[in-house]
């Protein structure tokens, strides 16, 4: 018998139905094997032994009247690691239906390195003295396309929102994201799913706009996506946004392509998609239409052709050999490269994949602005980092290893109103976001969740200004790995920054390298 | 409006110069495109227009079609018609890898032979191949005809989930999801019709007709 209470029991007498009645009912008293519960005089149950529930939930589970919470006293994560809650509900789901486990938002959890390893040095008497955010200028601004365009893009911060469908977000999330996007001077991109009708109206800032008319011209700052399943794509398509991106693979399931449940696949979505109505959308892998490098080329080529030579064209790439893929982004031409993390969110993915699949974020961008610092490219060709960013201290700590911008887009989705119970996959989304049902749209309204996520966006703006200007610097792209020093060995080790207090980079690293 | 059609010589020149040309002179008269075969993706994104290329081409030509008619003389590279939404691609010879995948709409006609992957992910289009096709053609279609006049290699029509592919030959193996039966008097009408509108001499009689088991044929989670 334990002796030290590993969960806390809690009997809700205005439920239970002893507490009414005693006498009547005893489930927990009979249930429970190690004498938690007991009846006293009047055959009341009481609660005689916290210490001895080992946190089985059986009593829980038997409750009549659901009166009955255990919580866990510390985290599960330490005391029943691995074998936790989670994984006993994964397994247990297995063995009753024979599926694999699928969940929507990223990886949770767990040891993969992130942003917190790192910290900013603040500038004091031996570099440039701080800047005054109060009084003094700073530039955030980023322009993507400016030598290769006639049209290039001026993001007003160097922020954008990766790609996330319309199948995966509703009608309205989508919505919201455009109007934030044009309040805010950042990218919005339609995902894999199509335009939505109003996408490139409230992209390009229109305050009121006329949701009956159909607008095809290009808006302020949208990127449609072209990816491996093409859903919706037509030449009025390529023409409807500002940017094309060519995604080749995400943080999530890197290796897989898109994933939409059949139950989020509502008629508008199977016509914009092309598919029967309630049936799955897993889209290719890989391109039908590629075999090798030399394809990608010609693809980027082709799609400044249509598009006029006018649009940016970006690429976003999974988490794989960030050195040797963002090289062959950058040879394929492309005007901006995304590379999203580990961490990088999703709509819906296998959870082994979500999970353990891809390399951390703070790991990539290091070899990512290297591979384009090699190909004499670097700020020229844009590198935006994915995956985890949270806020502006993220952001400018992604920056400062190298990357032009980061993106938020789980981050985004909590600025909506996300709660981050997982379920994206569902369709049942109680706020709207995630969601194809009616009644949980029309609880999203666009203007007000737009309004919503421009204030987070101008707030991490306001984060990241703060940050440049106390380490002495007046534009965002003067940044370097110099304003950061890792607070652990793990992180200086796979970064290869200053560790604290020793103050130089791990012995193998050398010239940026590891030797 | 003249009567003839312009002609675009491409040699020496890039795409950019190339479709430059042809959109200005396609807004007057047909085109007839030469020397091009160093070229991919040429004709690209196109709502209108008639265009011949002689020759062989380089791949991707007529990709994202969106309406114009544009007939190859020769042999056609890598993805021929990929992601067309209307209008229509002719090729008089073989077509390589990949031909006409993508497609939402419109027709494409390969008079000769077609590779592998061919049709791949066809959402609405009718695609006719005159002689045989490759392995996995195709594929995760979600919708439209295919029409194969020759043989067909190996999984054919894998994860199909709408639509309809008739072939005149044999298969060397169907893939998942398919079904494989005769065709009615309503096939039969619509193949005499397409059959004839492109030269095509095959008795429409003679085809065999496979069509998607289910719509949902993806392991349920």
């Amino acid at each position: 018998m334990s002796t030290v209470g590993a969960f806390c029991v809690t009997l809700h007498e205005d439920k239970c139905i002893n507490s009414r009645m005693p006498g009547k009912c005893a489930t927990c008293v009979e249930i429970c094997p190690y004498g938690v519960y007991g009846l006293n005089g009047d055959n009341r149950v009481v609660v005689q032994n916290y210490n001895a529930c080992v946190g089985c939930r059986l009593c829980a589970e038997f409750c009549p009247e659901n009166a009955i919470r255990i919580n866990p006293a510390e985290s599960e994560l330490v005391s029943r690691y691995p074998w936790t809650l989670g994984t006993i509900e994964e397994i247990h789901h297995k063995a009753l239906t024979g599926g694999y486990g699928l969940r929507g938002f990223g990886t949770m959890g767990g040891p993969t390195p992130h942003f917190d390893g790192i910290v900013v040095v603040p500038s004091q008497l031996a570099s440039p003295a701080p800047r005054d955010k109060y009084r003094e200028e700073c530039n955030l601004e980023v322009v993507i396309g400016e030598d290769t365009c006639e049209k290039p893009i001026k993001l007003q911060y160097p922020f954008l929102f990766p790609a996330m469908s319309y199948g995966a977000l509703s009608r309205e999330a989508k919505l919201s994201l455009a109007i934030a996007a044009a309040k805010t001077g950042i990218l919005t991109n339609t995902g894999e799913g199509g335009v939505v009708e109003e996408e490139p109206y409230y992209a390009n800032g229109y305050e009121k706009p006329d949701r009956k008319r159909k607008i095809w011209e290009p808006g302020g700052y949208l990127v449609v996506q072209w990816s491996t399943g093409r859903w919706g794509v037509s030449a009025d398509y390529l023409n409807a946004g500002d940017a094309v991106e060519v995604k080749i693979g995400q943080g999530a399931k890197p290796g897989m392509g898109g994933h939409l449940l059949g139950d989020k696949v509502t008629e508008d979505i199977a016509t914009i998609r092309g598919i029967p109505v309630g049936s799955d959308a897993l889209s290719p892998c890989r391109y039908y239409d590629v075999v090798g490098p030399e394809d990608i080329k010609k693809q980027v080529e082709f799609l400044r052709d249509i598009t006029n030579y006018q649009k940016p064209i970006l690429m976003k790439l999974g988490p794989s050999r960030p050195y040797e893929d963002v090289k062959a982004a950058a040879l394929a031409g492309v005007d901006a490269i995304s590379i999203d993390g580990l961490v990088g969110g999703t709509g819906c993915s296998p959870e082994v994949v979500t999970q353990g699949v891809g390399i951390p974020t703070i790991a990539l961008i290091g070899p990512a602005a290297r591979a384009l610092k090699d190909l004499g490219l670097h700020r020229k060709v844009k590198l935006f980092a994915l995956g985890g960013m949270r806020n502006g201290l993220d952001a400018y700590k992604a920056m400062a290893m190298g990357a032009d911008g980061v993106g938020f887009g789980t981050a985004a989705e909590i600025a909506m109103g996300c709660r981050g119970c997982m379920a994206c996959h569902q369709g049942n989304c109680p706020y709207g976001i995630t969601s194809q049902n009616p009644k949980m749209r029309e609880r999203l309204d666009p203007d007000e969740i737009g309004q919503r996520l421009a204030n987070f966006i101008n707030a991490s703006a306001e984060e990241l200004k703060i940050l440049t200007m106390l380490s002495g610097h007046s534009d965002v792209t003067e940044l370097s790995e110099e304003d950061l020093r890792a607070l652990d060995v793990n992180t200086a080790a796979i970064t290869g920054l200053k560790l604290v207090g020793y103050e130089r980079p791990l012995p193998w690293w050398e010239n940026g390298h590891a030797k | 409006m003249a009567h003839a059609p312009s002609v675009l010589d491409a040699k020496g020149k890039d795409l950019r110069e190339t479709s430059t040309e042809l959109k200005a002179m396609l807004a007057k008269n047909s085109v007839v495109v030469k020397n091009a075969s160093h070229l991919h993706g040429l004709c690209g994104g196109l709502k209108s227009g008639e265009i011949t290329i002689e020759g062989s081409t380089g791949d991707y030509v007529a990709v994202v079609n969106s309406g114009a008619d544009i007939r190859i003389a020769g042999d056609a590279g890598k993805y021929v018609g990929d992601n067309m939404t209307a209008g229509t691609v002719i090729v008089e010879g073989n077509a390589d890898y990949g031909a006409a995948q993508y497609c939402y709409g419109g027709t494409a006609v390969i008079k000769g032979n077609a590779g592998d992957f061919t049709a791949t992910m066809n959402k609405g289009a009718t695609i006719v191949i005159g002689g045989d096709v490759g392995a996995e053609a195709a594929t995760y279609m979600v919708g439209g005809d295919v029409i194969i006049l020759g043989n067909a290699g190996e999984n054919l029509g894998n994860y199909l989930i709408r639509g309809n592919i008739y072939v005149n030959g044999d298969w060397a193996s169907l893939g998942h999801n398919c079904a494989a039966g005769d065709v009615d008097a309503d096939d039969v009408r619509k193949l005499e019709t397409l059959l004839k509108e492109y030269g095509i001499g095959a008795d429409a009689k003679g085809f065999r007709k496979i069509t998607p088991v289910s719509d949902k044929p993806f392991y349920s989670h």
